[in-house]
């Protein structure tokens, strides 16, 4: 490990492309345990494609990544195998014996308590997509990536989402790397905000700093740094 | 007109009680066990009708004997307990020809479904055997086997082969390829992908697999039975061809059919069993 200053995960220098199209080209990222990193960006700008090759399933064609071997990933479906029942699910890959403690433990932290050999199928999206968070944090990684993983939640139940993983978050402390379309939910639940474009971070925003005089502004910004120009209305 | 009035009230009355949520439900309930007693009403009906023609004289029991005449005999050979042994060895034959051509196309059907490699070089021959129509091979198959058990139990396993060979590959090719991700990112062993992910993604398509190989099973023996032989129910049938039997001959094929029912509600029992988790199995489905 060679980890500078224990950081969670470390990028330098990161390039990727499919044939010719360059889809990253030189991106330096740095996050430290703890942190909330948002990244934003248009679709096809290369932030999935960034956070598959942090999680191990795409390779890279130039830089070095230096983090966890394996960090924890919560992708936008749950993923839940429809055939194992819910411990099963979460201990996935875990010793079986200390595994399905831990991931009765690990249900109960994300409000389904008691439900540990319910069949997934019994699940409404909310609660697969918390089986697939404590999946994830079972297994208290360092590095946590979440591929938009409340995009295909309702608006309410993605509220409720955002509280629970702020929760758990602050009580694990990974280093977290979101991947987000919504520049709400990079405000609610980021430490800091990063706007992906052309390969490259454009733009890097501290949520603390930026919301001293309130979140409206740096809504603005971000929107504007996304191409979403919004007209004020006149008062 | 009194007849026109109570026909027409029937369902009158019926709609204006179901109108409410409750009594949508129970009146489904009843009508679903009314649809499962009439779908017994046709082939009773069937047999009431057959039983009084042969009583009648319509038909020469020479032709067709009437259903007492098969129960009378299928009591007699009962008693004398020969129907037993000639089932006894057809069942044997059954399960042994199952257990081999099962284990092989089993084992052939992960091959093929983990490797391309192992499909270039099986799946075309394999094909190419399937489409043999196995009657064509049965005088090769006396002459390799002569007319001893082995013969006839090629027979079967070379039919189980093929849908439980076809199935297992479907069902492993058909495994989601997110769920492939999600193992590599929680660091699944190989062992654990196979076991974990991949078997029990294939198992709904290895499942059907079991369920043809078992009608085809069925199939291979009663062709298998016919090549010179002193056991089992297909020599039962010939021999009573031979003498014009045709109460033993209809006797044998009600207990072909039997089998073979009681055989996919067993494979069917076994998927309801395994596949809970699926919701087209889910307890209190019917198919």
């Amino acid at each position: 490990m060679s980890l500078q200053n224990n950081a969670a995960v470390v990028v330098r220098d990161l390039h990727r492309h499919y044939g010719k199209r360059i889809v990253i080209e030189g991106l330096n990222l740095r996050i430290e345990p703890g942190e909330f990193v948002a990244m934003l960006g248009e679709s096809g700008c290369g932030k999935t494609t960034l956070l598959r090759a942090l999680a191990g399933l795409d390779p890279v064609d130039g830089g070095s990544i230096d983090g966890p071997a394996q960090p924890a990933v919560v992708f936008q479906e749950h993923r839940l195998l429809p055939w194992a029942p819910l411990w099963q699910n979460v201990a996935l890959g875990m010793d079986t014996a200390e595994g399905k403690a831990k991931a009765i433990a690990a249900l109960q932290e994300v409000g389904l308590g008691g439900r540990e050999n319910d069949w997934p199928r019994n699940l409404s999206g909310g609660q697969a997509q918390r089986v697939a968070l404590a999946r994830a944090l079972v297994r208290e990684p360092s590095l946590l990536l979440l591929d938009e993983p409340f995009a295909a939640l309702d608006a309410l139940t993605r509220i409720k989402m955002h509280e629970l993983i702020k929760d758990l978050v602050a009580l694990h402390r990974p280093g977290v790397l979101l991947v987000t379309h919504d520049v709400d939910e990079a405000i609610a639940l980021a430490d800091r905000i990063l706007v992906m474009r052309g390969g490259r971070i454009a733009s890097t925003y501290e949520v603390a700093a930026e919301t001293e005089s309130g979140p409206q502004s740096l809504r603005h910004k971000l929107l504007g740094q996304l191409g979403v120009t919004l007209h004020e209305r006149a008062a | 007109m009194t007849l026109e009035t109570s026909l027409s009230s029937g369902p009158t009355l019926r709609s204006s009680r179901s109108s409410g949520l409750i009594d949508t439900r129970s009146h489904r309930a009843l009508r679903d066990s009314e649809l499962l007693a009439l779908s017994w009403l046709a082939p009773l009906l069937l047999v009431v009708a057959w039983e009084l023609a042969a009583h009648l004289g319509w038909i020469r029991p020479q032709v067709l004997p009437a259903p007492s005449t098969v129960v009378a005999t299928a009591w007699k050979l009962l008693a004398n307990g020969t129907l037993f042994e000639h089932l006894g060895y057809s069942m044997l034959r059954a399960a042994i020809g199952f257990a081999i051509g099962g284990s092989i196309g089993f084992a052939l059907g992960i091959l093929v479904g983990f490797s391309r490699l192992a499909e270039a070089l099986l799946d075309r021959s394999i094909q190419m055997i399937r489409a043999i129509p196995f009657l064509a091979l049965l005088p090769l198959v006396i002459v390799w086997f002569g007319v001893d058990e082995a013969g006839k139990i090629f027979l079967v396993s070379l039919a189980v082969m093929f849908p439980i060979y076809i199935n297992t590959v479907l069902g492993i090719r058909q495994i989601d390829l997110k769920l492939l991700e999600l193992a590599k990112v929680t660091g699944l062993s190989l062992r654990g992908r196979i076991t974990k992910i991949i078997l029990p993604g294939a198992l709904p398509s290895i499942l059907t697999g079991v369920r043809y190989a078992l009608a085809v099973a069925w199939l291979a023996l009663v062709i298998a039975e016919t090549i010179a032989t002193t056991k089992g129910i297909g020599f039962l049938a010939m021999d009573a061809r031979e003498f014009l039997q045709t109460n033993v001959i209809v006797l044998t094929i009600v207990i072909y059919a039997a089998i073979g029912v009681l055989a996919d509600s067993a494979a069917r029992a076994l998927e309801r069993r395994l596949l809970a988790w699926h919701p087209n199995y889910a307890k209190g489905e019917r198919r």
